[in-house]
């Protein structure tokens, strides 16, 4: 499958991400923003905590299957207009990419990096800014959705900090329901 | 003994019957079997199936505003453009390189204590950092700020109502031009209203086209039917006037038909410090979303004015009374301020020297006359004494200190001149300074082999900017002379290395804003700072009091806080520079300033 044909004018990064809680819930939230990290868009779930019986029948595909295909299709699907890719830093997520048809890929801790800088990414990684972002081992078509990203980001972009912010919101999003904040608007 | 029982013999003999029951012949023959099929179960009963049921998801939505700032005209957009999201914000690629930013150096938005709802705090928390959105090619700075810029920078993004009170010289303008580029690249406003000093107008428009060039602004001025226009004119993002044309412009217009605006800006916004003055009315009358405060002064004399300051921001309600504590948390919420010696480090250093010099033979004769004659008419007034009489008197021994009215002798101009020619042989070029336009006119004729360019406020204002671009520019001009009145507050001449204070203010807030003219953000060279002092008058004795004053305040608020506190002199400093007296023999006594005046 070839790599999406993008307008550089409109080019969006989801990224997408997810906070477990102290007593077993999960939210997940994926942000939008263009190409130099402007927000566009934010969706977040509000927290899903699975029953016992749903633990020991999904055992360990319980993580993918409700990080992925249920929440975060869910959250591409309330969004305005899909992103062009989607950036996660967590594998768990990464596995929605066999539900949806928007090229995936996962950014590389750091220390992966070591001695990277200079020389070219191995096969299925690329460099983006100042990251590396690898896709999923089942999807080989969507490196050519990256090597377009990676002409679309400046060298100074941190994919890694759109991520941190989801997690900030997240969390943020979490206290607000404890101490009953008055929500937004809500889909 | 024991009891005797009686007994009974019962027979045991039973009659027993016996009959024939067939048994005997069932035992011996054998079970009669009988084979019937019996249906099998074909497929198991099974339990009530058991389905993944997850709850319906609720979620939050948040959609960021996206400023449209030029609106396209349909024609095509030249490939050296960045054209992003339609169009909408059309910024040249600049030949100069910005730096590139610290790699973790990641200033966040703060969220601000008023954001209630979750969608507003989102909207705060997801901003990318502020050195991302300034750093990249999306919004083109021509330099790249200080770390201390960016926090700025951030600060006013999350702030209704806020007090930027940099001291001079550390790009308060900048930071705001900036802010308010963000705010109306996240969509928060489409309008702003910026109000500053006449003379510095042109300044403004100089700085918007330097930082934030793809924003329309207009100036408002011109005939009062041409200004109404300009008022009325819809979709202009940005629109400046100073404070006299807003007092006036209110009253043609009315309040109620004035426009509102998202944003309103007062520059130098110590002109607003007096709660009665017609500027702090129409200030506080104008309807708006948000207001920010630029000063670097924002106590000049005394807390009411930080007070009135405050009551325009909306941080506290008007003519409200606050003691020094309830000043001190409402500053922690709607200031932020910084001094060049703690954010500023690389800035080259200001170099102060007080030049004490002796009046000339005919200064002196001229200067002792008039004091001994002043000091003499100030006593024969006694109790219908003023502050007034004695500011005279100040004024004229300060006026014979610059030079002397009948011989023209003047030791200060004779050093000064000394100084020149050090100066211009360097190629370097100096400002000077003096509160009397007469001087400044005098010195102008005197020292005409420097190309000395005046700007005072008889210059007319159209000429104004011309004066200053070509001190800047005219290697053969080497000295501005300029009053405190209007060279003081907002120009930036960061490439004269050399000021001189030929005749000193009441204020030191005031010196220090003149000198900061040239020792501020781009200076790249130490400046030279020269305080003219006669020795043995009064300039002497102001100066003392005034290191008491500095010594005092340093003692009690530390060295950062000094350019920051009221340093003028007062009433009874005043009456002090002269030891005036009244009566005569015993009944010989010191005359204080009247009770009205201590105020």
């Amino acid at each position: 499958m070839n790599g999406p044909v993008v307008d550089s004018r409109t080019f969006r990064i989801g990224f997408l991400a997810a906070l477990e809680t102290d007593d077993g819930a999960f939210v997940a939230g994926l942000l939008v923003t263009n190409r130099y990290g402007r927000p566009l868009e934010f969706q977040c779930t509000s927290p899903v905590r699975p029953t016992h019986a749903q633990k020991l029948l999904y055992g360990e595909t319980l993580r993918p299957f409700l990080l992925g295909e249920l929440m975060g299709r869910a959250l591409l699907d309330r969004l305005g207009s899909p992103p062009d890719l989607l950036v996660t830093d967590n594998d768990d997520i990464l596995d929605l990419r066999h539900h949806i048809a928007i090229p995936m890929a996962r950014v590389e801790p750091l220390a992966d990096e070591a001695g990277s800088a200079t020389t070219a990414p191995p096969l299925g990684r690329v460099r983006m800014g100042r990251r590396i972002l690898s896709i999923h081992s089942a999807h080989e078509t969507d490196i050519a959705a990256l090597h377009h990203g990676a002409t679309q980001v400046t060298a100074e972009t941190d994919l890694q900090e759109p991520l941190e912010r989801v997690r900030q919101a997240l969390a943020e999003t979490l206290q607000g329901q404890q101490t009953g904040n008055p929500g937004g608007p809500r889909s | 003994m024991p009891p005797r029982v009686d007994t009974r013999a019962v027979p045991l003999h039973l009659d027993v019957q016996l009959f024939s029951s067939g048994l005997g012949a069932g035992i011996t023959r054998p079970p009669a079997c009988h084979i019937s099929p019996q249906p099998l179960i074909a497929t198991p009963r099974l339990l009530p199936p058991w389905q993944p049921n997850w709850p319906a998801m609720k979620s939050i939505g948040v959609r960021f505003p996206d400023a449209s700032l030029c609106e396209s005209d349909g024609s095509e957009i030249e490939p050296s453009f960045d054209a992003i999201d339609g169009g909408l914000f059309c910024s040249p690629r600049t030949s100069t390189p910005s730096r590139p930013s610290k790699d973790n150096a990641h200033t966040r938005v703060s969220v601000p204590a008023e954001a209630l709802s979750i969608s507003d705090r989102l909207f705060y928390l997801l901003q990318p950092p502020i050195e991302t959105l300034l750093s990249g090619q999306e919004l083109v700075m021509p330099f790249e700020p200080f770390p201390f810029q960016y926090h700025g920078i951030a600060w006013l993004f999350s702030q209704g109502s806020a007090l930027l009170a940099d001291e001079m010289g550390l790009g308060k303008t900048m930071q705001a031009i900036s802010a308010l580029r963000l705010l109306m690249r996240a969509g928060q406003i489409r309008s702003v209203l910026l109000i500053c000093p006449k003379p510095l107008i042109t300044n403004w428009q100089r700085e918007l086209q330097m930082w934030a060039e793809e924003i329309p602004v207009i100036a408002i001025e011109g005939p009062a039917r041409r200004r109404r226009m300009l008022w009325e004119m819809p979709n202009v993002p940005v629109k400046v006037a100073n404070y006299e044309l807003l007092v006036r412009d209110l009253e043609m217009i009315g309040e109620d038909d004035f426009p509102s605006f998202d944003l309103l800006i007062l520059d130098e916004a110590q002109r607003i410090k007096n709660r009665d003055s017609q500027i702090n009315h129409a200030a506080r009358s104008l309807k708006r979303q948000r207001a920010w405060a630029l000063t670097g002064t924002p106590i000049e004399n005394r807390p009411s004015e930080f007070v009135s300051l405050l009551e325009f921001l909306g941080a506290v309600p008007d003519h409200s009374v606050n003691d020094i504590r309830q000043l001190n948390r409402l500053a922690r919420t709607y200031v932020l301020r910084r001094t060049k010696d703690r954010v500023l480090t690389d800035l080259p250093p200001r170099l102060d020297r007080d030049e004490l010099l002796e009046l000339t033979p005919a200064q002196q004769t001229a200067y002792l006359t008039a004091e001994r004659d002043g000091i003499v008419r100030l006593g024969e007034l006694g109790e219908s004494i003023t502050i007034q009489h004695v500011f005279e008197l100040v004024l004229r021994l300060k006026q014979i200190c610059n030079y002397d009215p009948l011989t023209g002798e003047s030791s200060k101009l004779e050093r000064l001149a000394a100084e020149m020619e050090e100066i211009s042989a360097s190629g370097g070029k100096a400002i000077l300074f003096s509160q009397w336009t007469k001087s400044l006119d005098w010195m102008h004729q005197k020292l005409r082999h420097f190309n000395p360019l005046i700007y005072h406020g008889a210059v007319p204002s159209s000429r104004r900017d011309a004066v200053l671009e070509r001190f800047r520019r005219d290697p053969d001009c080497h000295l501005l002379l300029m009053s405190y009145g209007v060279g003081a507050v907002g120009l930036n001449l960061q490439f004269a290395g050399y000021v001189f204070l030929y005749d000193r203010w009441w204020n030191p807030a005031v010196e220090d804003q003149a000198i900061n003219r040239a020792h501020r953000i781009g200076q790249k060279n130490p400046v030279f700072v020269t305080k003219f002092i006669c020795h043995d008058t009064i300039e002497e004795r102001i100066d003392q009091v005034l290191q008491q004053k500095r010594e005092l305040f340093r003692a009690v608020l530390g060295d950062s806080e000094v350019s920051n506190t009221s340093l003028s002199l007062s009433a009874q400093d005043i009456f002090g520079l002269f030891d005036l007296k009244t009566g005569q023999g015993d009944q010989l006594r010191s005359i204080t300033p009247p009770p009205a005046e201590l105020a």
